[in-house]
């Protein structure tokens, strides 16, 4: 009897004290911006290269997938001739995963140019593994020059900042993410707005009054204030617009420029000491001139 | 039934190299195959084995520890997860005698209906440290798809952790004491 007391005494000690270490850390927490801990930095460094190792040898897992299951009843001969057209066909792949690669960084570095950043390329090579987070992690990180907050593209637009990274590897918060939240302008129509990650891989279009003159279609950037985007980066296009029968401001739906179903390479875009991270990018500027 | 320390310590090692590779699992090998949309939380799915099968001063900690790794593999942290952990396992402490995981249904339907539990305290938290209880519906709804999956394979896993753990249908509905 006495015994199950001090066992209940312990478990209700181990709870409290465990209970009141979490409601610190919660309120420690920050999801714009972490600094790893000890610990999660040696799991992250420790862990990261078998993300990378997966995601690297992805082509190698559909093949074994394919040569194992579908043809296990096959014959043996089958099996063996499947066996030597998959390796070509695996040869060929790769092959040509090589050279769309190669267009895709050199259409990269091109774009890359034209920012007046110092730029790191970088993998993608896991995503987070909380339904609630859009967050992807880099296979490049302090080591490599990449600092918090610096601004995250590819050839097609934003992608986001990154939030928290490690000697060798990063972690980016998305635009797709709630907690990110990107100054824009609408193009057409030089309109400021605030687009914010929403479920199902879309964003939403914040804070455009219900008299603005927007349409489906009109393209979004980076507005440059805030201090972590440059100015000009291709943000989405707006798919949806509805008008609520109260508030004041429009409820609009905004498809990303970036493909994030097929990420693969990204360029991470450092400020340099002493300048300010609002820089125009020559990329969408005769846009603008036109405008203005 | 009462388990050795050692015994607890390894059990543990192997629960927590378990967590890590199902984690990469869910971050990598499953984007990787075009599954982008849902994620399965198994950090959530073993904390749940271990509230409802262990009956021990050690499970907070033990939750503290697996959701320490968790944090790796997200930006949600550690602490989130070991709070909702803990409420988890207070209500399953009060629930535990009325629960009898002895088929796979049963063990599904419980396990979503703890998840709820889950879910609910995280997503109202996140709102609280956003300030935004307007995505409340938002954020609880996108958990939904990925947690139905969960509680289908919830057996298979609750299988390989009995086994880890060394838990049988004899040790009654509170598990293993240790």
């Amino acid at each position: 009897m006495k015994l199950i007391q001090e066992s209940s005494k312990t478990k209700i000690v181990s709870n409290f004290i465990v209970g009141i270490l979490a409601v610190y850390g919660i309120s420690q927490k920050q999801f714009k911006l972490d600094e790893p801990s000890l610990f999660q930095q040696i799991v992250t460094e420790v862990i990261s290269p078998v993300q990378e190792g997966f995601t690297s040898s992805k082509e190698s897992v559909s093949s074994l997938w394919e040569n194992y299951l579908l043809i296990v009843n096959t014959s043996k001969e089958n099996n063996v001739l499947k066996k030597q057209i998959s390796r070509l066909e695996s040869d060929l792949t790769s092959m040509e995963e090589m050279r769309k690669e190669n267009f895709r960084l050199k259409r990269l570095l091109n774009y890359s140019d034209e920012l007046s950043h110092q730029r790191v390329m970088a993998q993608v090579v896991g995503w987070d593994s909380a339904n609630e987070f859009k967050v992807i992690r880099l296979n490049k990180g302090t080591r490599h020059g990449i600092k918090t907050m610096s601004p995250v593209i590819t050839d097609h637009g934003l992608v986001g900042y990154v939030y928290r990274a490690t000697e060798n590897y990063s972690d980016v918060l998305t635009i797709l993410d709630q907690n990110n939240r990107v100054d824009i302008v609408i193009e057409r129509t030089r309109t400021h707005g605030i687009v914010e990650g929403v479920f199902n891989f879309k964003c939403a279009l914040k804070y455009i009054m219900r008299n603005e003159s927007v349409e489906v279609g009109d393209k979004l950037i980076t507005a440059g204030v805030g201090g972590i985007y440059p100015k000009g980066i291709k943000v989405g296009m707006i798919t949806d617009i509805s008008k609520e029968n109260f508030g004041m401001t429009l409820s609009i739906e905004v498809a990303p420029s970036v493909d994030f179903d097929k990420l693969e390479e990204v360029l991470v875009l450092i400020p340099v000491e002493g300048e300010t991270a609002q820089v125009s990018l020559p990329v969408v500027m005769p846009a603008q001139e036109k405008k203005i | 039934m009462r388990m050795r320390l050692s015994q607890v310590l390894i059990a543990f090692a192997i629960t927590s190299a378990f967590l890590i590779g199902l984690e990469v699992v869910t971050s990598t090998m499953l984007p990787a195959l075009g599954w982008h949309e849902y994620r399965l939380t198994f950090n959530v799915l073993i904390i749940l084995f271990l509230a409802l099968r262990l009956d021990s001063p050690g499970v907070p900690w033990m939750i503290m520890g697996l959701q320490m790794i968790h944090s790796a593999f997200s930006i949600e942290g550690w602490a989130l997860g070991t709070l909702a952990g803990l409420i988890v396992m207070l209500s399953a402490n009060y629930l535990k005698e009325l629960l009898a995981l002895t088929s796979a249904i049963m063990t599904m339907v419980t396990v979503q209906f703890f998840q709820i539990i889950w879910y609910v305290t995280v997503t109202l938290i996140i709102c609280l440290k956003i300030s935004d209880f307007d995505k409340f519906g938002m954020i609880i709804w996108s958990f939904i798809p990925g947690s139905i999956l969960l509680s289908i394979i919830s057996p298979l896993i609750f299988w390989v952790l009995e086994k880890i753990w060394r838990v049988s249908p004899d040790s009654g509905p509170r598990g293993v004491e240790i």
